[in-house]
């Protein structure tokens, strides 16, 4: 694993031209660029708001900012997962001819993405600004929130990149179990709405529930403090073993394939 | 496994180990070949495991060692293992068995051009092409004029490369990677770039490699420039190093090899027509003229047409081939063979003493030479309804190279009516060094010798 990273680490100029490259194609093409990108968070919060505060009612104080603070770290892993499991089919003539460290396909990938994240909240962080949240008060815990994520990112992207070069029909698996797992997170509704016996399977299982939860009392619940509350120790630390566990369970799968790719597609 | 070293954690080994710059120990590469076209997850649930599949040995026990400093050419027929020779070296994919030790940084030409994205400018595809084959940026930013300026494209270096034609792609390519600079340089089949000007600015480009001392190991069907440049080269067959060793010898025993197999494939190719020939135009103008007199039917026309076949069909020729000394069907002969050319005959009624010939023709008609058993005062016998026999006339052939006709026939005892008789039925190819005219080689010894003067 530590010959891994070095030979990553000499690799680390490939993994930033790649990851540059796709942040370059995303936005080329457009004379907007990075502001397309903010679009479609935009749309899926209004239309939820839509739904939520004037079609359901559900009562919840500013729907918007609730939704997107959760939002914005889900699609984090959803749009690498999704883009990322292709990386290695989609990238064959390179696979075929070149040799390189592979895991620098879906990596690329989920950096893209995690910059894009990025950018997602400083925009995120000017909107709180002007409607007088506090978000700094807690902005502390965010590096480490990301970087906690950011492994279970690239955990998820690796098992699915390397997986789908053996199972090409996974694809539409994976857009399925995304599905689910929007659903079976907390962003578009609290915790506190999912009744009592119901609550331990999604704060267990899930860890993107707690990590959804680290990030909306950083931004949203400071201005509803009554409402939030951070997950407690037992919580955080088993999302974080789920989170290690899935981790290595990404890399090994990936590792273990790896030398199959060159001929498997 | 792919073992890469760098030479100063070389400790162990013996100085003649520290000059090899490519190490490939009894290599041995066998690939899957799946029966299903794509794989997916659904089969592999529904039958429990995944698809069925046949192994194929691409490398049979491969070793080759290349020192510091050598040129080496790889050459062989399509599917050799030529190109998988070169994957294995680059690390793209693992030897099945074996071991593949490497000295030194190297790279690996097997395609040009490789990630280059459409929608990006040809600037950006040279950062993002040369870190794909292990540049460093400020290397990048320090030699980025002279890469331009090597592909000639300084005009549309800022256009995205979806605009660019085929040549202009190749050229960025091979631009950006000859200017990677390793110690090892895999090349596989790319040095046929762009136009002749080009290409040798490329061939230059090499012999400076070449010069300084570097590595490389080439891939190539042009023969000329593995003589040219490599001072070793490998044959590989179906797998397997069939010969290694100086350029000059391997590429012409290659060349050989090539021949050989150009050669049966025209023969094939040859073989395939005649027996379509034979069957076609041969049957169909089958005409039966019983008691014809031979004097008419030698001119071989009837209505102005030539006929093709004739006879009154009491015995019918029915196959016709060409053996050597050993039995073995043939289709072409040199100068010198004793081959036998035999015919079948499957009579249709009683015949007595058949005449029994057989007429070799040039392209031009002229016969070179005709006989049949009566003339050589051979019996033929007396043959009933259902007989069949095979007819040999055993030739040492003293004819000069090309394509000769034969004609069979099968004559009445009168020597004046046929009862079957086929034109130009098949054809005799004779490979001759033509070192004279005409279309018979008399062999003569020449002698020259001054004559007394008065």
């Amino acid at each position: 694993m530590f010959a891994d990273i070095k030979k990553l680490f000499s690799y680390r100029e490939l993994l930033i031209s790649l990851t540059r490259k796709e942040l370059k194609v995303k936005y080329r093409g457009s004379a907007l660029g990075f502001f397309w990108s903010l679009l479609n968070p935009i749309l899926t919060m209004l239309v939820y708001s839509f739904v939520f505060s004037i079609v359901l009612r559900a009562g919840i104080e500013q729907f918007a900012i609730f939704l997107i603070c959760a939002l914005l770290p889900f699609n984090f892993l959803s749009n690498s997962v999704n883009y990322g499991s292709g990386s290695i089919i989609s990238n064959s003539n390179l696979v075929n001819k070149i040799y390189f460290p592979r895991e620098i396909l879906p990596l690329s990938v989920v950096l893209s993405n995690l910059v894009n994240f990025l950018f997602e909240l400083a925009a995120l962080f000017i909107v709180l600004a002007f409607m007088g949240y506090k978000f700094y008060l807690f902005l502390y815990i965010l590096p480490l929130l990301i970087f906690i994520q950011f492994f279970l990112v690239v955990g998820m992207t690796l098992l699915v990149s390397a997986l789908n070069v053996l199972f090409r029909d996974l694809q539409h698996l994976i857009t399925i179990v995304m599905m689910v797992w929007f659903f079976g997170t907390p962003i578009i509704y609290p915790l506190s709405m999912v009744p009592e016996k119901f609550q331990p399977y999604i704060k267990f299982i899930n860890p993107m529930t707690i990590y959804a939860s680290y990030y909306r009392n950083i931004f949203y619940y400071v201005k509803y403090p009554e409402n939030g509350g951070f997950p407690t120790v037992l919580e955080t630390v088993t999302a974080l073993g789920i989170t290690i566990l899935i981790f290595f369970i990404g890399y090994f799968v990936f590792k273990r394939l790896e030398p199959r790719f060159a001929e498997e597609i | 496994m792919i073992i890469r070293k760098k030479e100063d954690n070389i400790k162990d080994s013996l100085r003649t180990r520290e000059d090899i710059a490519v190490d490939v120990r009894s290599v041995s590469k066998k690939y899957r070949i799946y029966h299903e076209k794509v794989p997916s997850l659904k089969n592999t649930i529904i039958r429990g495991k995944r698809t069925t599949f046949e192994e194929f040995l691409a490398l049979d026990d491969v070793s080759l060692t290349v020192r510091h400093g050598q040129t080496v050419g790889i050459i062989g027929p399509n599917g050799s293992g030529k190109s998988t020779l070169l994957k294995l070296m680059s690390g793209i994919i693992q030897p099945t068995r074996g071991e593949i030790i490497i000295n030194g940084p190297m790279s690996a030409l097997l395609e040009l051009g490789a990630g280059f994205h459409p929608d990006l400018t040809g600037k950006e595809n040279i950062y993002i092409n040369a870190a794909i084959l292990g540049m460093r940026k400020r290397d990048v930013d320090k030699k980025l004029d002279e890469i331009i300026a090597f592909s000639e494209l300084e005009k549309f270096i800022d256009t995205p490369v979806k605009n660019y034609s085929s040549g202009m792609y190749m050229r960025l390519g091979f631009s950006v990677a000859i200017h990677v600079n390793p110690d090892i340089l895999l090349v596989d089949e790319v040095l046929a770039v762009g136009d002749q000007a080009f290409q040798a600015k490329c061939y230059k480009v090499i012999y400076d490699f070449m010069k300084r001392g570097k590595t490389i190991i080439i891939v190539s069907h042009d023969l000329d420039t593995i003589s040219d440049l490599c001072s070793s080269v490998a044959f590989l067959k179906d797998g397997r190093i069939q010969d290694k060793g100086k350029p000059l010898d391997i590429v012409s025993r290659y060349r050989a090899f090539v021949e050989e197999i150009e050669q049966k494939r025209i023969v094939e190719q040859q073989r395939a027509a005649r027996r379509q020939i034979f069957k076609s135009v041969i049957e169909e103008n089958r005409r039966i003229v019983s008691g014809e007199e031979i004097s008419r039917l030698s001119n071989l026309s009837v209505d102005g047409q030539t006929l093709n076949r004739f006879g009154s069909g009491e015995a019918e020729i029915t196959g016709i081939r060409i053996v050597d000394k050993s039995g073995e069907e043939i289709d072409y002969c040199k100068f010198g063979d004793s081959i036998s050319i035999n015919y079948d005959v499957l009579f249709k009624a009683q015949v007595e003493q058949p005449i029994l010939g057989i007429r070799i023709t040039d392209y031009r008609q002229n016969i070179i030479y005709g006989t049949n058993n009566r003339l050589q005062k051979v019996k033929s016998g007396t043959y009933r309804k259902g007989d069949r026999i095979t007819v040999s006339f055993v030739f040492s052939v003293t004819l000069m190279g090309g394509e000769y006709s034969l004609s069979p026939a099968v004559g009445y005892n009168d020597a004046k009516t046929y009862c079957d008789w086929v034109n130009d039925m098949f054809s005799l190819n004779v490979i001759h060094n033509n070192a004279a005219e005409g279309v018979c080689d008399l062999s003569p010894k020449i002698r020259i010798s001054k004559s007394r003067n008065g």
